[in-house]
């Protein structure tokens, strides 16, 4: 033991051995058997005025009370007296040996102490000897003094940095990233259990003067292998520099140096000006004589003034220009190019750089001046630059570089690495003189980008392989999938382009070359990566194939189906592969109905077709009977009468039984729900039957949980995104669905700029649209809320929206969070785009117009008359006797006699230039339903894919409406009249039902029930009797005369009577 | 350019006002972000750099005393931050490195906004009562597979901690980044990982932490992401995502890169 303590302390300096010989007295006197870490420190702590002390007290984030050191004593005596005292009372005599753990301290500190001296590392293991500093700091980093410094509040952690810096401080005065480490370091005063170690600590900082300077980056945590390469390096790298600097001034041309680089370029000039101070130079050296002038902070406080100081100079240089030149230090040249943090105006730059022009003209004089003298009495100048600083300097000084015969001198980083990358940024232009003369910086070539374009028709042309594969549903599906993902690779080449900009690193090219064909790209990158996109189509095609095969077993055996074209609008909510991938029972009937719908074009004319879909929505109609009857499919079924065309596509569905996923929905669907559902949005919103099926069983499919999941738990919460023009069709199906869901009217809050109540308006005014949406939450959980137009609504609303989705909770704008419980949102928005070309045609019919038609004081009026003669006789126009009010919406409206019904012209106003030339009605084509050029576009993706569902709303085909008003009317007449009598019905009147029908809460079918087929009744009974065949009834406009003072309760447009 | 940043292979892309830092776990390297990083960049300055010991790295640097602790690789970290005078930062770590990020956030609470850890585990082996997943059996095994042979053992422990069959795309590029590493640091690292226990250090924590966590990972069973949740001293968000494999941000980008722009986007509400 003696032995290896007299070897130990050899190796420590005598500061520290005195330390571990009181230690061991310390532990001798406490009669312990062992001396440990925790004598050590007791010791350090010992003396008033050790280093372990002040950097404790310097440490402590509590500032250094005199207290706290005194708690530290006491903890560090009270650990000590926990020490177990040696057994044997005759060890009393010799020193208590040295512990295993204060061994390892000790050898830590003489391994951290080599370490740290780079240039005694050739030197026998005993010659390098453990200054004190490296001995606290390895006690420090002991566990059970870490322990002990813990519970005096004290973090070892901190202290060992504090000590570190000052042992840095001590060496180099002008270390700034220490000054930043210092002030930043904040550890955590309970630093756990386990010691922080920096097993190697920066031991280097305790080495000699010269090689701190060196290196000013010197970074606390910074493995200290890469210090000593960095330290080592940067010294005799900083030969190399001065040498070159040296070397352009003595050049005749071009020889003023402005050191170019990011870091060291101080040190270097320094280092420079040093050896030209002390004359270290060679005596053949022409600078050996020269005088240095230095641009000192001083000079540079004013910059106004620096124009008259440089002329100012003159006279200086030239009293001490005679004896051998002069050197005019201008330190960093940002000066030339900044203003002062405090100024950020432009006006301000302009004048700065007015500034540095003078400077630079009055530099340039100066040049000149002393540019006539003898070889040996030269003026240079020598200045400093970050690569920016310099470009910046070219850009607004660009006659700078000859002007002051300037060379610029680029300075490399410290450790030209393997396979080191340059500082990305900076170096960009490629037109950088900087650039050419340092071929450790040259910018990675940029590697030519393809156009989106591009890859888009890569993904077109793979598109034509697959088809014949499988049926055309699942082709188009499988289109669609392929161009989203076309659309991903496409949003990846555009990521790419901004990143080549950015000059991202090899790897990232890589991988977003990935995602754009082989063909389009640089030849030596893209094979590979185009084969992956490849196979990723591939991958596509396979599993569309699949998919088909167990979708449509029809079309395999009956190749037919391949030529219906298929109708694109229905399907973009159903594209969303997570939708497919999910068990649930939506995509498949969803897949299934245009199938159906195909037939139905095949085989019947329009007309019919419609007459079917008014079927669908009637009460008892097949769809909701056969939905859970589920009837097997034939072939045959399918070219049956086209009113089985409902049954058709829902015996689809039923038809696979082999579908897991439909069976389980079917035996947890609620069939009444749906039903019902279906039913109600039918029969308001008939126009939109598909949008209604997808409604019906996108709420049915949330409500059983099958929903999205957000946010990983199963929430109450429903969004539904309407798309589309047809805002009327969005509004009515919202209110149905409140209706039905429960059973309250629908909380509509608008979120774009238009307003669609005055009164909604006032009531709201001051609060956003997301604190009414909380307040409406917060009033009822279970509500249908009806958020208007997030297309127009703006980033914030937008963003707590989406928020809101993603998370199950909305915030108000106070901060107040509220769960958004089992409410059904609906966010509608438009996106759509207009085919110009039917626009310009005049196919699309102006809401506005449709609205005006209906809001004018108007009264319908059955006439009886000849089917030849004019308009026959007055004797018709009869009030008609019983007020309708209708109930339904429980406005509970009272009329009276003889009122329009939508004379409510002001209201209309707001709404109707509000609403302008959104809904676009789409005239009838020929080409029907599949083919109908609209199309929804930029309906953002990340909407679409956090919403529950997304439903499409297609443009309106008036004519459609308009002969299905006719039909229904005309039936209704024959049935309540008489079929020989007809009913003739004006277009224009047609067309403002429609406009009624369009803005009123009620639906056609009531509406001819109690309104229209009264008033046959009452026809009826003043029919005259005798030949009726010449006779037509007409519906026709009445006067728009009546009465105007009479207001009506909003929402009403629709005549509640009609005149016979 | 600082020696760190150099060692490292830091780099610095895009822009922005807010720091986003990326850290890779074991057997990669800076490249496992490739998918995030393009959705990053135009908002944000994002910093990458490869960890010490990653076959991108220069094995010289590779300290066998310094890296036998997380916390070594955490002062790297720092050291990185510092030289690129980084003030603060919004922290993404994976799986060690996530471990990593936290050490250095209790180190210096001051460089750290906002933790996101992926994959991450603050202890790998079990414990009366703690599951972390692997039996200290287990765990020798397999080091010792790596210790006798170690392609072969990178083309086994490839497909098993990404969750796909051996032909995947994924599992190659993991596996390539996995073989880069020289095989006795990649087995000090292992060990180091493996051994490591940084459940004592999680309450100290104080910076928030977003806990991201794929729903099947080899590596890391489910209940660990609530363990962290339940220990970490900051205030904590779990998601587990509906991915398979513990690199999910490699296999799955399509559901992880949006979750973890959410994650990097939001803070946690109060």
């Amino acid at each position: 033991m003696r032995a290896a303590l007299s070897t130990i302390q050899q190796t420590l300096t005598s500061d520290a051995a005195n330390v571990l010989n009181l230690s061991i007295a310390e532990a001798a006197r406490r009669n312990h058997g062992q001396t440990t870490p925790l004598h050590v420190a007791a010791t350090l702590l010992a003396s008033p005025t050790g280093f372990l002390r002040q950097a404790c007290i310097r440490s402590h984030p509590n500032s250094s009370h005199p207290l706290q050191c005194r708690a530290l004593e006491l903890c560090f005596s009270v650990a000590l007296e926990r020490l177990p005292t040696a057994q044997n009372v005759s060890a009393q005599a010799t020193e208590p040996p040295i512990s295993n753990a204060l061994m390892a301290a000790l050898k830590r500190a003489q391994a951290n102490q080599r370490r740290g001296c780079p240039e005694q590392q050739q030197q026998p293991l005993l010659a390098v000897k453990v200054e004190l500093e490296q001995l606290i700091i390895s006690i420090l980093d002991d566990p059970s003094v870490s322990r002990v410094m813990r519970e005096a509040s004290f973090s070892s952690p901190a202290v060992k940095s504090t000590i570190e810096q000052s042992m840095n401080s001590s060496t180099t005065r002008s270390n700034r990233q220490h000054q930043i480490n210092a002030s930043n370091v904040n550890f955590g005063a309970n630093f756990a259990g386990i010691v922080p170690r920096i097993p190697s600590n920066p031991g280097l900082l305790s080495s000699p003067v010269g090689h701190i300077s060196a290196v000013p980056n010197r970074n606390l945590y910074l493995n200290p292998r890469l210090q000593q390469g960095g330290a080592a390096q940067a010294s005799t790298q900083k030969g190399e520099e001065v040498k070159r600097v040296l070397e352009i001034m003595a050049r005749t041309k071009k020889k003023n140096p402005v050191l170019v680089g990011d870091t060291e370029l101080e040190s270097v000039v320094k280092e420079l000006l040093r050896k030209i101070e002390n004359q270290e130079l060679g005596n053949d050296e022409i600078l050996k004589n020269a005088q240095i002038i230095s641009m000192d902070k001083d000079f540079l406080s004013d910059k106004n003034q620096i124009p008259v100081k440089i002329k100012e100079l003159g006279g200086v240089i030239d009293s001490k220009i005679g004896a051998g030149g002069v050197i005019l230090d201008l330190g960093n040249l940002k000066w030339l190019v900044e203003q002062p943090a405090s100024s950020g105006l432009s006006q301000q730059q302009q004048m700065i750089s007015e500034i540095g022009r003078a400077a630079i003209a009055e530099m340039a004089n100066l040049l000149t001046r002393f540019e006539g003298g003898s070889k040996d009495n030269r003026l240079w100048l020598i200045g400093t630059a970050t690569c920016e600083t310099y470009l910046r300097c070219q850009v607004y000084h660009s006659t700078m570089e000859n002007d002051l015969d300037l060379q610029a001198v680029p300075i490399a980083s410290k450790s030209p690495l393997p396979g080191m990358f340059p500082r990305l940024g900076t170096e960009t232009i490629s037109c950088n003189p900087i650039e050419s003369l340092n071929p450790l910086k040259a910018t990675p070539t940029p590697t030519p980008t393809p156009l989106p374009a591009l890859t888009r028709r890569v993904s077109e042309n793979l598109d034509t392989t697959p088809q014949t594969a499988f049926c055309s549903l699942c082709s188009e599906n499988y289109e669609k999938e392929l161009a989203k993902l076309a659309a991903i690779k496409k949003s990846f080449s555009e990521a790419k382009q901004d990143a080549t900009k950015t000059s991202l690193p090899q790897w990232l090219r890589n991988v977003e070359l990935d995602s754009s064909d082989a063909k389009t790209t640089d030849q030596s990158l893209g094979k590979g990566q185009g084969s992956h996109s490849k196979h990723k189509t591939q991958e596509l095609q396979k599993k569309w194939k699949d998919a088909c095969l167990n979708l449509h077993p029809n079309f395999h055996q009956n190749k037919r189906s391949e030529k219906l074209a298929m109708p694109t609008l229905s399907m973009t909510s159903f594209l969303n592969p997570n939708l497919l991938s999910r068990p649930s029972f939506q995509p498949k009937l969803q897949t299934m109905k245009p199938i159906g719908e195909t037939f139905q074009l095949n085989t019947t004319p329009v007309a019919i077709q419609q007459l079917a879909e008014r079927e669908n929505s009637r009460p008892g109609s097949p769809v909701q009977t056969e939905l859970v009857l589920g009837r097997k499919k034939t072939d045959s079924e399918l070219e049956e009468a086209p009113e089985n065309e409902a049954k058709d596509f829902l015996s689809c569905i039923s038809s696979e039984p082999h579908t897991k996923l439909f069976d389980k929905f079917a035996d947890k669907l609620d069939a009444d729900t749906y039903k019902k559902l279906l039913k109600g949005l039918m029969e308001r919103a008939w126009w939109q039957a598909e949008a209604a099926s997808s409604i019906a069983s996108a709420i049915t499919r949330c409500r059983l949980g099958n929903g999205k999941r957000r946010g990983g738990g199963s929430r109450g919460d429903i969004w539904l995104l309407f798309t589309g023009p047809d805002r009327v069709g969005k509004n009515k199906m919202a209110s149905v669905l409140a209706d039905q869901i429960c059973g309250a009217n629908p909380i509509s809050i608008c979120l774009g700029t238009r307003r669609n109540d005055g009164d909604l308006d006032m009531k709201f005014r001051g609060r956003t649209a997301i604190d009414r949406i909380t307040e409406a939450i917060r009033r009822d959980p279970v509500s249908v809320i009806l958020l208007e137009d997030i297309d127009e609504a703006d980033m914030l609303v937008r963003g707590s929206i989406k928020r809101a989705i993603e998370r199950g909770r909305l915030i108000d704008s106070h901060g107040r969070e509220v769960s958004l419980g089992n409410a059904i949102f609906v966010l509608t928005g438009d996106w759509s785009t207009p085919d110009p070309e039917l626009l310009r045609n005049g196919h699309f019919v102006d809401e506005t117009k449709l609205a005006s038609t209906a809001s004018g004081n108007w009264q319908l009026g059955l006439v009886l008359r000849d089917k030849s003669s004019k308009r026959r006789a007055n004797w018709l126009h009869e009030e008609h006797g019983s007020v309708k009010s209708r109930k339904e919406m429980g406005s509970g409206l009272s009329l009276d006699l003889n009122l329009a019904a939508s004379n409510d012209h002001d209201d209309y106003r707001t709404d109707g230039s509000n609403n302008s030339s959104d809904l676009t009605i789409h005239q009838e084509d020929d080409r029907g339903l599949a083919n109908r050029p609209f199309s929804i576009s930029s309906v953002p993706q990340e909407l679409v894919n956090i919403v529950d569902d997304t439903i499409l709303f297609k443009p309106v085909e008036s004519t459609f409406v308009t002969q299905e008003i006719k039909k229904t009317m005309s039936i209704k007449f024959a049935m309540t009249v008489d079929d020989k009598l007809s009913l003739e019905v004006e277009d224009d009147v047609v067309e403002k039902i429609l406009g009624g029908l369009w803005h009123d809460r009620t639906s056609l079918e009531k509406w001819i029930e109690n309104v229209l087929a009264p008033s046959f009744d009452q026809l009826k009974a003043r029919l005259p009797f005798g030949d009726m065949s010449s006779l037509v009834a007409r519906l026709v406009i009445e006067s728009d005369s009546i009465d105007q003072g009479k207001s009506k309760t909003n929402g009403d447009w629709l005549p509640s009577i009609i005149i016979v | 350019m600082g020696v760190a940043e150099d060692a490292h292979n830091a780099r610095i892309l895009g822009s922005g006002d807010q720091t986003i830092v990326l850290a890779h776990g074991f057997g990669t390297d800076q490249s496992v972000w490739k998918h995030l990083i393009p959705h990053l960049v135009d908002e944000y300055r994002v910093i990458v750099y490869d960890n010490m010991g990653a076959g991108t790295t220069n094995p010289d640097y590779f300290d066998f005393e310094r890296y036998t602790t997380l916390e070594g690789y955490a002062y790297d970290v720092i050291a990185i931050l510092e030289e690129l005078e980084v003030q603060s930062c919004i922290y993404v770590g994976h799986s060690v490195s996530a471990m990593i990020g936290v050490i250095a956030s209790i180190t210096r609470p001051d460089l750290f906004t906002k933790l996101v850890t992926i994959s991450a585990s603050p202890r790998y082996l079990n414990d009366p009562e703690y599951f972390g997943g692997f039996e200290q059996e287990e765990v020798h095994k397999l080091l010792e597979a790596m210790k006798s042979n170690y392609k072969a053992w990178c083309s086994g422990f490839a497909p098993l901690v990404v969750g796909g069959d051996m032909e995947s795309a994924v599992v190659q590029e993991f596996s390539r980044t996995l073989f880069n590493m020289r095989p006795d640091i990649a087995l000090i690292v292992a060990q180091t990982i493996f051994f490591s226990d940084v459940r004592p250090l999680l309450q100290h924590v104080t910076v928030p932490c977003h806990i991201i966590q794929s729903m099947k990972d080899l590596a890391v069973p489910v209940v660990v992401s609530e363990f962290l949740h339940q220990n970490i001293g900051s205030e904590t968000i779990v998601e587990v995502m509906c991915t398979d494999g513990h690199l999910p941000q490699l296999s799955s980008p399509d559901v992880v890169v949006p979750v973890i722009l959410r994650h990097i986007r939001n803070n946690i509400a109060a």
